[in-house]
């Protein structure tokens, strides 16, 4: 088997003689000589700093927003965390009584339709029936 | 490129989309090698259009080409050069670039690992299948 290595590596092709010169004319010639003006890059390549400036804005707004919220909230739980429902409405009921509750109740619209009773009347009743005070005050 | 005028063409084209693409070259190879991808590219598309515009199948382009090569102004070989282009001409298109390249141009595996866009395993693979072809054919005549 013959080896290609006896055959010279030297390009066996030549080229017309001044063909440098010529087609290095015909290039400047297709291309006008002309300087190509530099690609502009993409949109998103141009505004890329201002969006993510606007992101690491937004995202501090948010993150503020939501540390502020967890703050507050946690400082409302602390200053009713020692308190019962019971401590918290007593005071508003302690100062009930029959007078004050049928006083009230005069401001109350009655439906009527219904049947002709005063609000004095119904309360007594209620109150006859060992309904807690406190109850027909919330009805009313 | 067997023919002057398809490496003319190939050459003048080369230059030209250089010279409109040079915003795009970032110096991740040398110049060397872009320049050198951007031909290969030009002369596989003349080669392409050259097949989808003939007539004839692709071994009977061979067989043009080679006789293209005897009777060539621009061939300035002996007769074993002869006998080695026609080898040429029968190698599969990308183990004939590879030889070509590695061959007459002497470049490296790496670097045409980086125009050819295949491996570096790969690329030796070719040249070897390449250059034991040639020496059938060579030898068979």
């Amino acid at each position: 088997m013959k080896k290609i290595e006896n055959i010279p590596d030297k390009n066996p092709f030549k080229i017309p003689e001044g063909y440098f010169e010529e087609v290095n004319n015909r290039i400047i010639g297709a291309t006008s000589g002309k300087i190509p003006d530099k690609r502009k890059p993409a949109i998103y390549h141009r505004l890329r700093p201002f969006l993510i400036a606007a992101a690491s804005v937004t995202g501090f707004v948010l993150l503020s927003y939501t540390a502020i919220r967890l703050v507050n909230s946690h400082r409302n739980s602390n200053q009713t965390a020692g308190i019962t429902a019971e401590d918290y409405y007593s005071p508003v009921f302690s100062d009930l009584d029959i007078f004050s509750i049928e006083e009230n109740a005069a401001s109350v619209a009655v439906p009527s339709q219904g049947p002709d009773v005063s609000k004095a009347e119904i309360i007594d009743y209620l109150v006859l029936d060992n309904i807690e005070i406190n109850e027909i005050f919330e009805q009313l | 490129m067997i023919l002057h005028e398809d490496a003319d063409d190939a050459l003048q084209n080369t230059f030209v989309n250089a010279w409109r693409s040079i915003g795009e070259f970032r110096n991740d190879s040398s110049l060397y090698t872009w320049l050198y991808t951007i031909a290969t590219n030009e002369a596989l598309t003349l080669i392409n259009k050259r097949k989808k515009n003939s007539t004839v199948s692709f071994d009977d382009l061979g067989s043009h080409f080679s006789d293209s090569i005897e009777g060539s102004t621009w061939f300035d070989g002996d007769a074993a050069q002869v006998k080695l282009q026609n080898a040429i001409l029968k190698l599969p298109e990308k183990q004939r670039i590879v030889f070509n390249m590695k061959y007459y141009d002497d470049i490296t595996y790496e670097d045409m690992s980086v125009i050819l866009n295949t491996s570096v395993g790969a690329l030796k693979a070719s040249y070897h299948h390449a250059v034991k072809k040639i020496e059938q054919t060579i030898s068979g005549n």
